[in-house]
C-alpha cells in the first residue's frame, strides 16, 4: 500500500485529517488540526489495523539548543586559550522557520498493512497539555512518562505521570532548547 | 489459633539496582506477599546520559559515537541506524559492498547479542554451565570483530556513506570458519538448555504475553515473535539489501518466557545463513560512498529509519534544521519500551519468575535509559 | 698532483619506507598474539610434563594421597586390634589408677579427633575436585596455578588451602542490623550436627566411630537439625532476602526428610536392620556368583528407591537443581548472603560435609558397602575401606555433575516434586518391597 492510498483511507474515515507540510521521509505524515481531535483519531487509527502505539515524543521547535543547558564548561579542551571561541556551537539556520511552539509526533503501525503513520501537532510550548493515550494503547505510559520528563509535555489522564529518566532532583526538561542546567547537589 | 491473633503483613524489597541478575543498573521495587508478587514499580534512568541532548550539538560523524552506548551488547545496529537515517536526510547511498558488509557485521552481533542472552538466561534460572559455553563462542566473534574494526564492545565501524575499512580476505575467511564452526554447537545448546526439562518447566507458562498484547505494549523484536506475531524488520522494510537474503522468521506460540528465549536461538541459525549468503554474495567495490562532507549540513527534513536490532526494532526519528547538528535526534529504544510491560505483568508472579521473565525480555540498561 | 676532488655531496638521506609488520595472527581464532598469550594456560602447558614446577606438584598430590592412603590403611587396619587397644588403654588407665571414665572419654576423644579428621580433609579435598570439575564440564581448566608460581603448580592442587587463609585472613562483618548472638551461633549449628550424624557413619567393614543399632535414624535425625541453623542465619541477619532464604530452606529440607527417609525403607525391610553395618554384610555375596547382592540391583525396588534417595540427598545438601535457599540469581545468596570470611566458609564446609555425608550413605545402602563388584582375585583384596571410599567419591562425582548441568527448580515446583512425585512413589516401592519379602525372599 502506498503512502496515498493509506492516507485516502484515513481521510474517509477521518475527514478533518491533513498532509503535513513536512514529510517524514518515504512515511507517511499527517497534521492535526486540533488536541481536541487526538483522541478521536487515535481511536480512528486503532479501528483501522494501526494498532500499535510505535512512537511518542516530541520536538521543541524554538531554536537552536541553548548551551548553557548542554555543558557545563564549553571549551572543554584544555590547550584552547581563555575567552577563545567555543568549540561545540549549535548556531541557528537562516531561514529555518523557528517558532516557539511544541511539535508533538505520535507513530502508529500497522502489523498487518506493514504501514506507519506519523502524526504530528503544533501546540504552544509554554504549559502544553495534550490528551494521553494510556486509555487506547498500553505502550503509551513509558513513553509518555518519557516525554513528559524531557520535554514537559502534560499528558492529561495519564495514571502516573511521573519522571522516569532523569533524577528526581533534576530541575527542568532538559530536551527543551531553552534548558539551562540548574545547579544541584552535585556541582561544587 | 483463630485467624485474628495471626498477623501476616506485606514484604517490600528491593530488587536492584545491585543484584545479580537484573542485568544492569534496573531497580524493581517488589512488595511481595510470601512469595507471591502484590506490587512492582519498575524504577530506571541509573544510567541516562542524555545522548538525545548531546546529539544535538554534535555533528553527524560524532554522532555515531553516541549510539555505540546505548545498547552496548550490540552496537553495530545502533551505528547502523543512525547512519540509515543521516543518509536519508543527506541525500547518500551507500555502496553495495558497504551494504554486504554492514549486513554480516549486524547479523554477527546479532549472534553474540543472543550468544549472552543465552548464557546469562541460564544463570538466572541457575544453570551456570550453558553461560560458559556462550561465551567460548562469542569470544571468537568479538574477536573476528577485533580483527576489523579493533575494537570489541563500542565499535563505530559503521560510518555514515559506508563502513570504516574493508573486509580482508583473510577475515572472510576466518568468519567462514567461525560459521562452519558455530553451526553444530547450536545443536550444543539446545541439548544443553533449551530442552532440558526443568528449563522448559521454569520457563513454559511463565510469563505469557498474547499477541494481542504484544501489539498493544509495542512490543518488537523476539518478544513480539514469541508470541507468535510475525513481523521482522528485516522483511517488513528491508534495508541494505535484506531483500536479497534468504532466511525465516521463527515465531514463537504461546508468547511464554520459552518462547521468546526459542526464538533468539533459532534466530542465530538464521543469521548464520544471512551471514553465509553475504560472504557469498560480497559484491567488490568502493567500501565508502563518496561525497559524504567532513562536516555534513543537510538540508531541513526529518527522516526516519529503523533496523531490526538484536533486541527488536530500532528506530531513530532524525530531524535537520539545516546546521551541522541534528536539530532533534529521538530514539525509538526497544529494551525501554519492552520493559514497560513488566509493572504490570509482574503482579501475581513469584518471585522466583522475575527473574525469568526479566530475562526472556532480554533488556539493556544502556538502552533502556540512553 | 691532484687536487683533492671536492667530496661528492653526501647522499640525501631517505627515509625508508615503512612497511608495516605482518600481523601475526593466532590459528585457533584469529586474535593477534601478543604478550599476553603467552600466560594464556592453554599455551603455557602445551608440555606440562616438562616443567620441572609440574613434576614437584604431581609428586607433592601423590604424596598427598599415598599419606592420606596410609593413614587411613594404618587406621582401617589397626581398627581391627581395637579391642586390644582399649583393653591395653584400660590396663595402662589402671595402672595410673585412673577412673574408667576417663579411660572411655579419652577413647572417645580419639575417635571424635579422626571423624573430625574426616570432615574437614573432605573439604579440603572436595572443594579443589569440585572445582576442577566444574572448570572441565564448562570447557574451562580451574585452578591451574595455585601451589606456587614456581615451584609445585600441579593443576592448583593448593588451591583450597590458599582459599582457606584468604577466608581466615577476611574481614568478619556483622551487619548493623543484624541479632549479633543468633547471627554468630548459626554457621555452628549447622556444622554440628553434621559432625554429630558421622558418628555411625561406616567407612569399611567394622570402621564406624560408634556402632548403633539406630544408625539409620540417628543419621537423618541429626541431618535435620542443621534446618534449624540456616532458619536462624536466614532470621538473624537483618536482611529480607536472608529471611527468605531461610524460610524457603526450612520448607525444602522438612520436606525432603520424608522421601528420603521412606526410600531407605524397603533397604531396612531386605536388611532387617538399621544398623549400617548389618546392611552393608546383607549385600555381601553374589547371585551366580557374578551380579553382586547390591540393593540397586534388585529389580525395580533397588532403582527406584535410588534415585529417590540420591534426589533427595541432594535436596538435602541445597545443591543447585534444589538450591532455592542460596538462589544466587534471585535472593542474592539467601541465608548466607551477610556472613563473610570464616563463618561463610563454615556453612560451605557444611554443605561439602554433607556431600560426603549423602555419598557414604548412598554406598553403603546401595553400592554393597565395603564389598567388591567383581568377585574375582585381585578385587577381592582390596580392602573394605577402599573401596567404601571408592564407591563414596563416584557418588560425589555424580553430586557434582548434577550441580554443574542442570537449572533450578521454582519453589513450588520443588514442593510438588516431592510431594506429588517421590513421596507417593516411594509409598509404591515399599509395597513392592513388602512383595519381593513375601514371595521372593522369603
Amino acid at each position: 500500500m502506498t503512502n496515498d492510498e493509506i492516507f485516502a483511507k484515513i481521510q474517509e474515515k477521518f475527514p478533518k485529517i491533513e498532509k503535513a507540510a513536512v514529510q517524514v521521509k518515504n512515511y507517511l505524515t499527517v497534521r492535526l488540526a486540533s488536541k481536541d481531535d487526538l483522541m478521536a483519531f487515535a481511536q480512528c487509527l486503532k479501528d483501522s489495523s494501526f494498532d500499535m502505539l510505535e512512537t511518542v515524543t516530541a520536538t521543541d521547535l524554538l531554536g537552536p539548543v541553548d548551551m548553557k543547558g548542554y555543558i557545563r564548561q564549553q571549551n572543554f579542551n584544555p590547550l584552547l586559550p581563555e575567552g577563545a571561541t567555543p568549540q561545540i556551537e549549535a548556531a541557528a539556520t537562516p531561514g529555518y522557520p523557528y517558532r516557539p511552539v511544541m511539535d508533538l509526533l505520535w507513530v502508529f503501525f500497522s502489523i498487518k498493512e506493514r504501514a506507519r503513520v506519523f502524526v504530528r501537532l503544533e501546540v504552544p510550548r509554554e504549559n502544553v497539555s495534550v490528551p494521553s493515550l494510556t486509555p487506547l494503547f498500553k505502550s503509551a505510559d513509558w513513553q509518555e512518562r518519557e516525554t513528559f520528563d524531557l520535554l514537559g509535555v502534560r499528558y492529561e489522564g495519564h495514571p502516573n505521570l511521573v519522571k522516569i529518566l532523569t533524577p528526581d532532583f533534576t530541575q527542568g526538561h532538559p530536551l527543551r532548547k531553552d534548558y539551562a542546567h540548574i545547579k544541584d547537589r552535585f556541582d561544587e | 489459633m483463630s485467624n485474628a491473633t495471626l498477623k501476616s503483613d506485606q514484604l517490600f524489597i528491593n530488587l536492584g539496582p545491585q543484584h545479580p541478575s537484573t542485568h544492569g543498573v534496573l531497580r524493581i521495587g517488589l512488595t511481595i506477599n510470601g512469595e507471591v508478587i502484590v506490587k512492582a514499580v519498575p524504577d530506571i534512568g541509573y544510567l541516562h546520559r542524555g545522548t538525545e541532548k548531546l546529539a544535538e550539538v554534535r555533528n553527524y560523524h560524532h554522532c555515531v559515537v553516541l549510539t555505540d552506548r546505548w545498547d552496548y551488547v550490540s552496537a553495530m545496529p545502533n551505528n547502523l541506524v543512525f547512519c540509515l537515517a543521516a543518509e536519508k536526510l543527506m541525500g547518500v547511498a551507500a555502496t553495495p559492498r558497504a551494504n554486504a558488509l554492514r549486513v554480516i557485521m549486524c547479523e554477527m552481533n546479532r549472534v553474540a547479542s543472543h550468544l549472552l542472552f543465552f548464557g546469562t538466561y541460564g544463570i538466572d534460572l541457575g544453570a551456570y554451565t550453558p553461560f560458559l559455553y556462550a561465551f567460548r563462542e562469542r569470544e571468537m566473534v568479538l574477536d573476528l570483530f577485533e580483527m576489523l574494526c579493533g575494537a570489541r564492545l563500542t565499535y563505530n565501524y559503521i560510518r555514515l556513506g559506508g563502513v570504516m575499512v574493508d573486509a580482508s580476505s583473510e577475515w572472510l575467511k576466518r568468519t567462514m570458519e567461525f560459521v562452519e564452526y558455530f553451526k553444530p554447537r547450536l545443536d550444543e545448546y539446545d541439548t544443553l538448555l533449551t530442552y532440558n526439562p526443568i528449563f522448559m518447566a521454569r520457563t513454559q507458562g511463565v510469563g505469557v504475553v498474547t499477541a494481542r498484547e504484544a501489539v498493544d505494549w509495542a512490543l518488537s523484536g523476539p518478544n513480539l515473535r514469541g508470541s507468535g506475531v510475525d513481523h521482522d524488520v528485516r522483511r517488513a522494510d528491508p534495508y541494505c539489501g535484506y531483500e536479497n537474503y534468504e532466511f525465516d522468521v521463527p515465531l514463537g506460540k504461546t508468547g511464554s518466557c520459552w518462547d521468546r528465549y526459542f526464538c533468539r536461538v533459532q534466530e542465530m541459525r538464521q543469521s548464520i545463513r544471512i551471514i553465509e549468503q553475504a560472504i557469498e554474495k560480497l559484491p567488490d567495490g568502493p567500501f565508502m560512498a563518496s561525497g559524504v562532507a567532513k562536516i555534513p549540513k543537510p538540508a531541513p527534513g526529518e527522516a526516519y529509519a529503523h533496523v531490526e536490532g538484536s533486541r527488536g526494532d530500532l528506530g531513530i526519528y532524525l530531524a535537520s534544521d539545516g546546521g551541522i547538528s541534528p536539530f532533534r535526534l529521538h530514539v525509538h529504544a526497544p529494551s525501554f519500551i519492552n520493559l514497560a510491560m513488566l509493572q504490570e505483568k509482574l503482579v501475581g508472579m513469584k518471585v522466583s519468575d522475575v527473574i525469568a521473565l526479566l530475562g526472556s525480555i532480554d533488556i539493556v540498561l544502556g538502552e533502556v535509559d540512553r | 698532483m691532484t687536487t683533492p676532488e671536492p667530496a661528492a655531496a653526501a647522499p640525501k638521506p631517505v627515509a625508508p619506507k615503512y612497511v608495516p609488520p605482518e600481523p601475526v595472527l593466532n590459528r585457533q581464532n584469529g586474535r593477534l598474539i601478543e604478550d599476553r598469550f603467552s600466560t594464556w594456560p592453554t599455551e603455557v602447558f602445551k608440555k606440562r610434563w616438562s616443567r620441572p614446577g609440574y613434576q614437584r606438584g604431581a609428586g607433592m598430590l601423590v604424596a598427598i594421597f599415598v599419606g592420606l592412603g596410609l593413614t587411613g590403611g594404618l587406621i582401617g587396619e589397626l581398627a581391627k586390634r581395637a579391642d586390644g587397644f582399649y583393653a591395653l588403654l584400660g590396663s595402662f588407665a589402671a595402672a595410673q589408677g585412673l577412673p574408667p571414665l576417663a579411660l572411655d572419654a579419652g577413647w572417645i576423644a580419639i575417635k571424635v579427633l579422626i571423624v573430625l579428621h574426616i570432615v574437614l580433609i573432605n573439604g579440603l579435598w572436595s572443594i579443589w575436585w569440585e572445582r576442577k570439575i566444574s572448570a572441565h564440564i564448562q570447557s574451562r581448566v580451574g585452578p591451574t596455578y595455585a601451589g606456587s608460581p614456581k615451584g609445585f603448580n600441579f593443576h592448583g592442587w593448593a588451591q583450597t588451602a590458599i582459599d582457606g587463609i584468604k577466608l581466615l585472613l577476611k574481614e568478619d562483618v556483622t551487619p548493623a542490623a543484624a541479632d549479633k548472638w543468633v547471627h554468630a551461633l548459626a554457621p555452628g549449628l549447622v556444622i554440628a550436627p553434621c559432625i554429630i550424624a558421622f558418628a555411625p557413619v561406616l567407612f569399611g567393614d567394622g570402621l564406624a566411630a560408634a556402632s548403633l543399632d539406630i544408625g539409620t535414624l540417628y543419621i537423618f535425625a541429626f541431618a535435620g537439625i542443621s534446618v534449624i541453623g540456616i532458619v536462624m542465619a536466614g532470621w538473624a541477619s537483618g536482611n529480607k532476602y536472608s529471611l527468605l532464604g531461610g524460610l524457603r530452606g526450612a520448607a525444602q529440607i522438612v520436606s525432603y526428610e520424608l522421601p528420603r527417609g521412606f526410600s531407605v525403607v524397603p533397604i531396612l525391610m531386605f536388611a532387617g536392620s538399621l544398623d549400617l553395618q548389618v546392611i552393608s554384610n546383607a549385600q555381601a555375596g553374589y547371585w551366580h556368583g557374578i551380579i553382586p547382592r547390591w540393593f540397586i540391583f534388585y529389580p525395580v525396588v533397588g532403582q527406584l528407591a535410588f534415585v529417590i534417595f540420591l534426589i533427595s540427598s541432594v535436596a538435602e545438601t541445597n545443591r543447585t537443581p534444589f538450591d532455592i535457599p542460596e538462589a544466587e540469581s534471585e535472593l542474592v545468596s539467601g541465608f548466607h548472603t551477610e556472613y563473610s570470611g570464616m563463618k561463610w566458609s563454615i556453612f560451605f564446609l557444611a554443605e561439602y560435609a554433607y556431600v560426603l555425608l549423602g555419598s557414604f550413605l548412598l554406598a553403603t545402602f546401595f553400592l554393597g558397602g565395603g564389598a567388591s563388584p567383581i568377585n574375582a582375585l585381585p578385587f577381592t583384596w582390596i580392602p573394605s575401606w577402599l573401596w567404601m571410599l571408592g564407591k563414596a567419591m563416584l557418588m560425589m562425582f555424580v553430586f557434582l555433575w548434577i550441580r554443574w548441568t542442570l537449572p533450578r527448580f521454582r519453589v513450588d515446583q520443588l514442593m510438588d516434586f516431592t510431594w506429588k512425585f517421590l513421596l507417593p512413589w516411594s509409598f509404591v516401592n515399599i509395597a513392592v518391597a513388602g512383595l519381593y519379602l513375601a514371595y521372593w525372599l522369603k
